[in-house]
């Protein structure tokens, strides 16, 4: 039995008719269009799917879209609503975190909560703010430098 | 379709909306709150009989309180906020939690709860045993009222505790030591996203004297379908003063009490093994925060 | 050294600011109007055959759009193989797209499309199979046996192939040696792990054209592989290229499932069909093969080999696909070749099992064969009390020798001596001690292991696609639209062929754009594979845009009067040599090739010359031409704690003579994230099955494990070594995959020198060392 519920998203309220099970990253994508939020294991494994809930980053494969009705959910398209890239994503491109870029939403996702509560983060904080977070691509060492360049005053 | 039987998605306003859905869907319904176990289950297929879901988030669980008989903890709050309580920060003797919190990636922190993590009753977590050793009592609400399971009586199986049907866990009690006391979690992991191949928490009490009055000793992440608690390495530690040899003798009888299982993450006598290693690391862990 | 404007400058990805803003490109994100959703039913069993199948209740369930059985579907039996000829003689075809007879658990007997991806999983449900098991077995030197379960029909005792390669005499080679040394080294089955699921959508239209949209490595592979399989015309198939695939290290070079079943489902309903792997299905698509190499070595006390024997077991899985391919390569880069010695001799087998597929993994044969050559080599140093630096050094190539195997070409760049030389200033390989290191529990050791002989490409080889294509066209405002069928799955082609164009170009980085791209639109190309893109289709960028930068200098020298050969053009000023004053830009030369020809002016009107008409393009489809080999050293420094047995890689410093660097920060990301690779191949990653049933029982990230950040270390250094390889554009060779090749044996390396535990099995996990500790 589908439930209509507001879901509240980058500051846009979607009215939408949610099945019971169905997981926010699941409405996110296909019935919002939201793909910057990117399924990569729906098990909680790999951290593609993060995204904001009050705040803070949780796994949204893991997250029942009925369970956050009415609270404010952030993705990474919330992260750059003027069309420029935010301080942490432009440290993303400058020290060539990107490559595939298939967990990078995710990636970003994770480390905005760390820089929104954790000013100049150390090498062991932001290692593990994102290990919940995988990338096959590089061995996380520009991550973490992006992450360290966007920290650092 | 992992939930294929699931036709409901229940939000209850109180206790006693989620005691009327527990009434009407009996064992076809699931307790959730922050889900981040629930999908580990379901895609092993262990969740095709739900019909419906029980979301205990709006009930006002989610408050952690201190109080001089000690730490009450609502179902619903959160790891992360958990994390956050200056005792858990600071306390010597709540350092078992603190150690266990340490693990899970920020997304689990951000989402699971205490009370999830401790009825969902998994061998293999890390913030239950922290709450083992520190003797913490489930509170669980049923028809019948308000019913107390000592989290030492709680796990009966894989997957399967003390309470029972129709009944669900509203809050975990942690009661305030007497006398000095501390405690420490160690755990053995392959990478920083997983479940323990095998944990160890483990609580030390000393009086007056620097005489260990009490001890605590919890195994769990594969010695068996539960943590066990190794009541023979508790009685090494017992009216000793502790020192880094009597850790060591407590750890060799911590492995010589478990019989843990083999799986494709560890041997049996790995796990033996590392019984030993960190029940004896976690003691001089606790020791060494004892003398702080 | 010559100056260069663009190359050799870690410019900025351009996608990556979509990437890190939504990353709308990912073949994931595609949908279409109308478009069904297909999922696969696979068999429980590892062995049997299918009595019967019964669909008719799931093609009753309401969105139900179409149901696919083994009789519904052509029995052509193929290759997988997206990068050689679907006919070669080298390959065996034996996978058929739906069959009756399962080889492995896992296998899909049925596919359903439905309107919602839950009715085409409740679908499933419904479809009735009688199966009759037949006994499975597992181990490939237990299929050899007599007597064991028969997996395919043609291959006695599940024998596939029996290769060999032999040089000199190697009895004649074990007679001359003063010591011999022998071991067994087995690698375990490992996943590529790319993050973006394997994922298609294919459409038709009424004629019966496909157009596919698919996570690949390779499209003009995708289109022949599934115009085979289907029987139809390639024409009749576009394949689309993504702007860029999430991952793919190799598990994208082959037709799996998806792609022929959802275009069937499309034919069927004449609607797009979206067909996607779970992570579980991606998990037990395919997979690193397993090997087991047995070594025998001569060597004489000064450290020079004299006879090298080697014999190789390949788990295949329950068909063919890679093994007869991988087991060559295996053989020939990563053992025979490797190093020189006179008398060798080399034997491999390649099994059936009934377990998954095989697959290509970033080194392809040789991870396993590094693995096992240079964890001996640590051995021998050991056993001869000779330091393995000098060990290598004394039985390595030399720059200039002819290819040890490729004999049309010789090792013109190789620096070899340089990596290993650098690599161990920059660890401190003479401060590394020779008894174990550390305080408490916690020991520290230093390990190397080299990659001596690799590939920028395949040209050379037998039936393995090499050429490759491109279009660049300028455009009037002074920029370059590149068309290339080269799909970036993350390592930057995307940027470097960009950068390869602006510099042949003479214009910014930032102006040369990667445009669309389809089967129809640009000519072939081999995939992105075998560490070949920089060099292979760098050189047909560069040839593509050189054509272009001729035509535009032709055109400025009829507006400048002036001969083409005279003019020069730099970032995107085209001038007379020794005259900058005399100078159009691009955009003013592109703006009038492609202007009328008699242009009104205020003065009247002007004719210019036809000449100097057309638009400004440059097309290259072209063999590379040559085959330069890459070779790297690695060092690491770990910390094995022996109470657990756990390792914690601390330090890695990897020296690699890749050519010119086009791009520092992506080449870097290339070592960084083959490190994680190899740490995970080291110690923790094991694709394992349950003994009983076959099923994979490490099938999601909860039980596959991998390194995390935490696991990484901080200090990851690399060292390029810039030998300028005269075939490749602006010096350049390949580079991925040995980044791969070699972390493993290093760390095993490290290993024993911190603890003095050899293992021999990968992965090297905790219990292991402690077994090797005696502690177990």
């Amino acid at each position: 039995m589908k439930q209509i519920v507001p879901l509240h998203i980058n500051g846009d309220i979607h009215e939408v008719a949610i099945e019971p099970g169905a997981t926010l990253l699941r409405v996110l994508r296909e019935h919002l269009g939201l793909i910057g939020t990117k399924r990569g294991c729906d098990s909680g494994g790999c951290g593609c799917c993060t995204v904001h809930l009050d705040g803070k980053a949780v796994y949204s494969c893991m997250t029942f879209a009925l369970q956050v009705a009415g609270r404010k959910i952030t993705t990474i398209e919330g992260l750059s609503p003027d069309g420029r890239l935010n301080r942490l994503q432009d440290a993303f491109v400058e020290a060539g975190a990107v490559q595939c870029g298939y967990c990078t939403c995710g990636m970003i996702m994770a480390a905005q909560q760390l820089l929104d509560v954790t000013q100049t983060p150390t090498e062991e904080e932001i290692r593990r703010a994102i290990a919940g977070n995988l990338c096959r691509c590089t061995g996380y060492h520009k991550i973490v430098a992006a992450i360290k360049l966007a920290s650092a005053p | 379709m992992a939930l294929p039987k699931l036709r409901e998605f229940i939000t209850p306003a109180d206790a006693q909306g989620v005691l009327n859905a527990l009434r009407n869907y009996q064992d076809r319904a699931l307790i959730v709150a922050g889900g981040t176990f629930l999908h580990g289950l379901e895609s092993r297929g262990l969740l095709t009989h739900v019909e419906a879901l029980i979301d205990i988030q709006r009930l006002g669980l989610d408050y952690l309180e201190s109080g001089k008989d000690g730490l009450k903890l609502g179902a619903t709050a959160l790891f992360a906020d958990l994390e956050t309580m200056p005792e858990i920060r600071n306390d010597p003797w709540l350092g078992a939690i603190k150690d266990a919190l340490v693990f899970p990636p920020v997304q689990v922190k951000n989402a699971a709860t205490i009370g999830g993590s401790v009825a969902a009753s998994c061998p293999f977590f890390d913030v239950p045993i922290s709450f083992m050793c520190l003797d913490g009592v489930v509170k669980c609400r049923g028809s019948s009222g308000m019913r107390d399971i000592p989290m030492q009586e709680f796990f009966t199986g894989l997957f399967a505790n003390a309470m029972e049907n129709g009944e669900f866990m509203v809050e975990l009690a942690i009661p305030r030591p007497r006398t000095r006391s501390a405690s420490a979690f160690m755990k053995v992991e392959t990478n920083a996203n997983d479940l323990a191949i095998l944990n160890a928490a483990v609580r030390i009490d000393v009086d007056e004297s620097g005489t260990c009055s009490d001890a605590r000793v919890i195994a769990g992440g594969g010695v068996g379908e539960t943590p066990i608690r190794l009541s023979d390495a508790e009685q090494v530690l017992v009216r000793q003063r502790l020192t880094p040899e009597i850790c060591a003798r407590a750890g060799l009888s911590a492995k010589g009490s478990v019989n843990p299982i083999s799986d494709h993450r560890a041997s049996a006598a790995y796990r033996s093994e590392m019984t030993r290693v960190m029940v004896n690391r976690a003691l001089r862990q606790a020791l060494d925060r004892l003398r702080q | 050294m010559a100056k260069f404007d663009v190359v050799g400058h870690s410019v900025r990805r351009p996608d990556a600011y979509d990437k890190v803003t939504g990353g709308r490109g990912f073949p994931v994100n595609v949908t279409l109007p109308g478009m069904l959703h297909a999922r696969m039913l696979r068999s429980p069993y590892a062995h049997a055959r299918i009595r019967s199948i019964n669909a008719s209740a799931a093609e009753k369930l309401a969105g139900v759009k179409a149901v696919l059985t083994p009789g519904d579907v052509p029995q052509k039996k193929f290759s997988p193989l997206f990068f050689m000829p679907t006919e070669s003689n080298e390959l065996i075809r034996d996978l058929v797209l739906l069959s009756e007879n399962i080889r492995y658990a896992g296998q899909p007997v049925a596919a359903v499309a439905a309107s919602t991806p839950d009715i085409a999983e409740a679908a499933l449900d419904l479809i009735d199979v009688d199966y009759e098991e037949l006994t499975a077995v597992f181990d490939p030197e237990e299929a050899m046996q007599p007597g064991a379960p028969r997996i395919s029909p043609t291959a006695a005792n599940n024998i596939a192939r029996t290769p060999t390669l032999s040089r000199g005499d190697l009895e004649a080679g074990f007679r001359e040696a003063d010591e011999i040394f022998e071991g067994t080294y087995c690698t375990q089955r490992v996943h590529t792990c790319y993050m973006e699921p394997r994922v298609c959508v294919v459409d038709s239209d009424m004629q019966g054209n496909l157009t596919v949209y698919a996570s690949v490595q390779h499209i003009f592979g995708l289109r022949e592989k599934l115009a085979y399989v289907l029987s139809r015309p390639e024409s009749g198939i576009k394949v689309v290229k993504s702007p860029y695939i999430g991952g793919g290290f190799g598990s994208k070079l082959d037709l799996v499932y998806i792609e022929p079943l959802a275009a069937l489902l499309s034919l069927k309903t004449r609607r797009p069909v979206r067909m996607e792997h779970t992570r579980y299905e991606d998990f037990i698509t395919n997979a690193r093969h397993p090997m087991k190499v047995y070594l025998k070595t001569g060597v004489k006390k000064d450290g020079t080999f004299t006879a090298r024997y080697a014999k190789t077991i390949v788990d295949t899985g329950a068909y063919a696909t890679h093994g007869p391919e991988v087991i060559m390569v295996h053989a020939v880069f990563s053992f025979f070749s490797a190093y020189r010695c006179p008398h060798q001799k080399w034997d491999g087998v390649v099994v059936y099992t009934n377990n998954m597929l095989g697959g290509a993994f970033r080194g392809y044969g040789a991870p396993q064969g590094c693995w096992a050559v240079e964890s001996q080599i640590d051995e021998i140093c050991h056993g001869l009390k000779m330091d393995p630096l000098e060990f290598r050094l004394k039985n390595a190539h030399h720059e200039g020798d002819a290819h040890p195997f490729l004999k049309q070409f010789t090792l013109a760049s190789y620096r070899l001596a340089d990596c290993i030389n650098q690599g161990a200033e920059r660890i401190g390989w003479k401060n590394r001690s020779r008894t174990p290191s550390g305080a408490g529990t916690k020991r520290r050791g230093i390990g190397v292991a080299c990659h001596p002989l690799w590939v920028s490409g395949c040209v050379g080889l037998p039936d393995i696609y090499e050429h490759s294509g491109a279009i660049v066209k300028l455009n009037r405002d002074g920029t370059a639209d590149l068309a290339t069928a080269t799909i970036d799955m993350g390592t930057g082609q995307n940027t470097t062929l960009c950068q390869i164009a602006a510099e042949e170009l003479g214009i910014a980085a930032e102006s040369v754009r990667m445009s669309y791209a389809d089967t129809d639109t640009v000519p072939f190309d081999a995939p992105s594979h075998a560490s070949r893109v920089t060099y292979s289709a760098g050189n047909a960028v560069k040839a593509a845009a050189g054509e272009a930068r001729r035509r535009l200098l032709q055109v400025a020298g009829e507006m400048l009067e002036a001969d083409a050969a005279d003019l020069e053009v730099r970032k995107g000023i085209v001038q007379v040599k020794g005259s900058p004053d005399v100078n159009l830009t691009v955009a003013e030369v592109v703006s009038r090739a492609e202007s009328p020809l008699v242009q009104m002016t205020a003065a009247g009107p002007k004719v210019t010359t036809i000449k100097e008409k057309g638009s400004i393009i440059g097309v290259s489809s072209m063999a590379p031409p040559g085959n330069p080999s890459p070779c790297a050293a690695e060092f690491v420094e770990v910390e094995v704690d022996t109470e657990t047995g756990a390792v914690k890689v601390l330090r890695v410093v990897y020296a690699h003579d890749i050519g010119r660097v086009i791009n520092p920060a992506a080449a870097q990301g290339q070592v960084e994230g083959g490190v994680q690779q190899g740490i995970g191949y080291a110690l923790m990653e094991h694709l394992q099955f349950d003994p009983g049933t076959g099923a994979c029982v490490t099938g999601d990230f909860l039980d596959y494990k991998m390194p995390t950040a935490v696991e990484m270390p901080a200090e990851i250094e690399s060292i390029f070594i810039e030998s300028d390889e005269p075939t490749g554009p602006f010096g350049a060779k390949g580079l991925s995959e040995v980044c791969l090749t070699i972390p493993a044996p290093a760390i095993a390396n490290a290993i024993f020198n911190a603890v003095g535990v050899r293992v021999r099995d990968l992965p090297i996990t905790p219990e292991k060392i402690l077994a090797g500790l005696g502690k177990l």
